[in-house]
């Protein structure tokens, strides 16, 4: 894959001397430095695509509300479970296709990175340490990819000693990169998840723009894995396209003979799901993609997904495959609601926490099967 | 006789079709830009529809390959346009016959569920229906009977239905597609 390269750097004055500032300009010695007092909201070259000239400004500034933050699949009427986001990083270097931030982040698409680590940490540590009888699952890569700028930023190197420290909690970095080689040293005491997409390969390479290969995103969870890292593997979104069987049989046949499913955490599956103003965006900014040519139709939530029979249909076989290469391994699903679950796994979680203790604790009942029951 | 087609331009004109929408028609290949305008013009297609029709074609296009042109020339969507009925019938069939080509497994799951439910056979007083874009999973029965025996027929039907197995088949259409 194709490391970032910012067009230009803008800093947040007083924030020159951050740690990270300091470490991404040593990375970046030829990239142009401007100082300002607020940073802008837009890339000066904006149209006609400011989302892909956000990308290329780099902007340091502090993050002045809370980090954080329940996911959004906390949706109403929706199976939610209970994962809680942080985001240090605003916008994602690579571009895929389906992304939700190009919606998102639309009128504040500038690359922006949060130099209050420290701030972000000790909020982290006030909640969890609040709760010690409580297990929590934060995660970083809401608002931005987890890693794709780890070889800049070094944010790992904060974040994955800090949670190794705690008991209660286990942080998930999830990825479309190979980019692992700044956690391969870290002490992460197994309270670091390591996670990646996964889509068919001719589907990562038409839709997941910049991102690493599925070849390279499985070494780079060999790489993990064999540092003692637990893994996670994402099927999300789920596409529905002519050949959606036979891409996902190999793909997971592929992804098992390269990773041991023992260290395998958790399994996720979730269809792709696109709001009108996303389809819109993807419509003009992507003519080529065939993300919007499957049997999509809007859902209760407003958002557009593969219609329900067809949807249950590609979860129930994904599971039935997933349990099979991995048979320990939770498998969940993301923003589904509870009929999905139903249909899918027999049963839907009772409440959240159902589905955030089945995914933590490996005694816990499991949640993705009906004669596994919690 | 045939009338003549006015350009695209004064068709987008004439019909107010947005800016954005025309310059999407125009970056078509000509033979697709004029087999859309045929079509327009006979069915005098406004923005919302044209809308529609170009959301449809291209996605067809990109997921099967092919032309536009040839999307337009194939025998369910001409024979509509042939018929003699109103221009809105025409529309509306030509829109159902787009509707099953931009979206197969759909369409063929509310053929199934409609054959389902025709046979069935639970006369007028008894009405199915499912659940929009069948997102969601119940089924809404609704009878209207305006004395006891007729509702004791319309339970008779119901339960032969179900002790038949003819509701668990349709119940299994839902399921899976």
């Amino acid at each position: 894959m194709h490391h970032y390269q910012p067009h230009e750097i803008l800093i947040e004055r007083g924030e020159e001397h951050a740690p990270v500032v300091r470490r991404t300009l040593q990375g970046l010695p030829h990239v142009p430095v401007r100082s300002v007092d607020t940073p802008p909201r837009t890339a000066a070259d904006g149209p006609p695509d400011p989302f892909a000239a956000g990308k290329k400004s780099l902007v340091f500034t502090r993050n002045r509300a809370r980090f954080l933050e329940h996911c959004p699949a906390g949706t109403p009427g929706l199976v939610c479970c209970n994962y809680l986001v942080v985001s240090l990083i605003s916008n994602c270097p690579m571009d895929c296709s389906y992304c939700f931030l190009q919606d998102y982040l639309a009128n504040n698409p500038l690359l922006t990175v949060y130099t209050n680590v420290n701030d972000m940490l000790d909020e982290v540590a006030a909640a969890v340490d609040r709760q010690p009888w409580k297990q929590f699952r934060i995660g970083t890569g809401e608002l931005s990819d987890s890693l794709a700028l780890d070889p800049l930023l070094g944010f790992s190197a904060d974040l994955v000693p800090f949670f190794a420290q705690r008991k209660n909690v286990v942080l998930e970095l999830k990825t479309k990169t190979d980019c692992v080689d700044g956690l391969l040293g870290l002490d992460h005491n197994g309270r670091t998840v390591v996670s990646w997409t996964i889509t068919p390969p001719e589907i990562a390479e038409a839709e997941e723009h910049g991102t690493a290969s599925f070849a390279d995103r499985l070494e780079a969870g060999r790489r993990a894995q064999r540092a003692g890292y637990r893994l996670g593997f994402h099927f999300d979104p789920l596409i529905e396209y002519p050949d959606w069987q036979a891409g996902y049989r190999q793909t997971i046949d592929r992804l098992f003979s390269a990773i041991d499913p023992q260290g395998v955490a958790w399994l996720s599956l979730g269809s792709l799901r696109l709001t009108p103003a996303l389809r819109a965006t993807m419509r003009r900014r992507f003519p080529q993609t065939r993300l919007l040519s499957g049997e999509q139709v809007r859902c209760a939530d407003g958002k557009w997904r593969t219609f329900q029979p067809l949807r249950v249909t590609m979860y129930r076989t994904l599971s039935r495959w997933l349990r099979h290469a991995a048979p320990s391994v939770p498998v969940y699903m993301c923003m589904e609601t509870a009929p999905v679950w139903e249909k899918v796994f027999g049963r839907a979680p009772g409440c959240d926490r159902d589905v955030a203790r089945a995914l933590l604790s490996p005694s816990a009942p499991a949640i993705d099967a009906p004669g596994r029951l919690w | 006789m045939a009338t003549a087609l006015p350009s695209l331009e004064s068709y987008a004109e004439q019909k107010r079709v947005s800016q954005p929408t025309l310059a999407r028609w125009l970056a078509w290949a000509e033979s697709d830009q004029r087999a859309l305008l045929g079509l327009a013009h006979a069915l005098q297609l406004g923005e919302n529809q044209v809308r529609d029709f170009l959301d449809w074609l291209e996605e067809i296009v990109l997921r099967d390959g092919g032309s536009i042109a040839a999307i337009l020339q194939r025998p369910e969507i001409r024979r509509p346009l042939q018929q003699r009925q109103s221009r809105n019938d025409k529309l509306k069939a030509v829109k159902a016959a787009l509707r099953t080509l931009r979206y197969p497994r759909l369409a063929r799951l509310e053929r199934e569920l409609h054959s389902g439910v025709t046979a069935l056979a639970l006369g007028r007083q008894v009405r199915l229906a499912f659940p929009p874009a069948f997102e969601g999973d119940e089924v809404t029965l609704e009878v209207r009977v305006k004395s006891a025996e007729e509702l004791e027929a319309v339970l008779s039907r119901l339960r032969q239905r179900l002790t038949d197995g003819s509701f668990q088949r349709l119940f299994k259409l839902l399921d899976e597609a």
